[in-house]
């Protein structure tokens, strides 16, 4: 309302008094105190209006500020969620990664396990061809210097030994004979008297004597590295004296004993053989008996 | 059917047959054996080789003599070698090698070395 406005009561007939009531009738005093109050209230009306306007403008700012922070709270959650996720993908893959890991390290100790064992194969292979080929060129020779030839590739080039003796008792088995030899002294090349002998100790007991380890100090005639009897029925016919090893030999391999154990069990019945058929004219004449000998048991 | 052929050349009839023996597990290799260093020529005469193994110490003809007259051969120069000896020293090598060698074993040999190297070779 404005001063020019007026109250029902001031447009209002008196008609006790029968004329109208005009504002200028009022008395001064009370207009003044009635537009001052009229002004009051509208300035605090207006002032109230103004506190309303600016509270809702406040409101509505802070609503906005709200929604923005809810905005960001929700791609923050987002935001969590996916790093959550991430995080275990990450965790998945790293257990991936651990186990593939853990597999790949059994894969190779089984591929090294198989690369050893596969080398074994093979080395034991390589053995027992040496076996095979030495045994199979000692008894497929019936002559003697065959078989000796043999027995001197045995020691020189499948056992490695550079300087060694082979020799055949005599028909006494005091003596041992030399038959063959490679790189020894010219005083080497005469009889052996097994008696207070290594030679004679190691035909007496019929078992190969080796010293381990060999390339430690060369043997000599007394006192060879290796002696090996050879025996055929249980008796012993001959012997091998092994004096160095090639250079580049240091130490016996496992197959050196195998071989050792073979020309014991079978050089001497090599040589006896080759010896026997020497004295016959044929085959077929080496033979002869045979079916007898069977009969008889 | 073999693709690869090799001359063995070794007096030794023991050391013979062990190296047959080693080579027959390399797969479509064939394998020609010979005596000594004549014997060894007159097999490379019949035909060509792709590797020639050859031990030194031989009668008649030693490995080495052998192996100059592969590398003044045209068919054969090219050929590659490997000695098989028991002469380990470093000076038996270098000559060896010096002479046209590839590759040099020493005795006692080992099968699995003889194939490796013979692998190798064959596949240079």
């Amino acid at each position: 309302m404005t001063e020019h406005e007026h109250t029902d009561d001031d447009d209002r007939p008196n008609s006790s008094e029968g004329r109208e009531r005009r504002a200028s009738d009022v008395p001064p005093d009370t207009l003044r105190e009635r537009q001052s109050f009229v002004r009051t209230f509208v300035r605090k009306g207006m002032q109230y209006t103004d506190e309303l306007l600016q509270e809702n403008d406040d409101l509505r700012a802070e609503i906005a500020e709200l929604r923005e922070e809810v905005g960001q709270l929700r791609s923050q959650v987002a935001s969590d969620d996916a790093i959550r996720d991430l995080l275990r993908t990450v965790e998945r893959l790293e257990t991936e990664r651990r186990e593939l890991l853990e597999r790949s390290r059994n894969l190779e100790a089984t591929h090294r396990e198989e690369e050893g064992r596969h080398e074994e194969i093979e080395r034991e292979v390589s053995d027992l061809a040496n076996l095979y080929v030495a045994s199979h060129q000692l008894h497929t020779s019936l002559s003697v210097p065959r078989v000796v030839q043999h027995l001197h590739d045995m020691l020189g080039q499948l056992v490695g030994a550079s300087s060694f003796m082979i020799y055949v008792l005599d028909e006494q088995r005091t003596h041992a004979v030399p038959v063959a030899s490679e790189a020894v002294p010219a005083d080497y090349h005469r009889e052996v008297n097994l008696e207070n002998h290594r030679v004679g100790d190691a035909c007496l007991t019929g078992l190969p004597k080796v010293r381990e380890p060999a390339g430690e100090r060369p043997g000599s005639l007394d006192d060879p590295i290796a002696i090996i009897p050879f025996l055929a029925d249980g008796r012993v016919v001959g012997v091998a004296s092994v004096f160095r090893l090639l250079p580049q030999k240091s130490d016996w391999a496992e197959v050196d004993l195998e071989l050792f154990k073979l020309l014991g069990a079978q050089a001497g019945a090599a040589l006896i053989a080759a010896n026997l058929y020497q004295r016959v004219a044929s085959p077929t004449e080496a033979l002869r008996g045979i079916p007898s000998a069977v009969e008889t048991g | 059917m073999a693709e690869h052929s090799c001359l063995v050349v070794e007096d030794s009839p023991m050391m013979r047959q062990l190296l047959v023996f080693a080579l027959a597990r390399i797969k479509h290799l064939s394998v020609t054996e010979a005596e000594d260093g004549v014997d060894g020529l007159r097999k490379l005469a019949e035909r060509r080789f792709d590797l020639i193994i050859t031990d030194i110490n031989m009668p008649i003809m030693d490995g080495l003599k052998l192996v100059s007259r592969i590398r003044s051969d045209e068919v054969h120069k090219d050929v590659p070698i490997i000695i098989i000896t028991t002469e380990g020293s470093a000076e038996d090598r270098q000559r060896a090698m010096a002479l046209g060698a590839n590759a040099y074993i020493t005795k006692p040999i080992q099968a699995p070395q003889v194939i490796a190297q013979v692998k190798q070779l064959l596949e240079k």
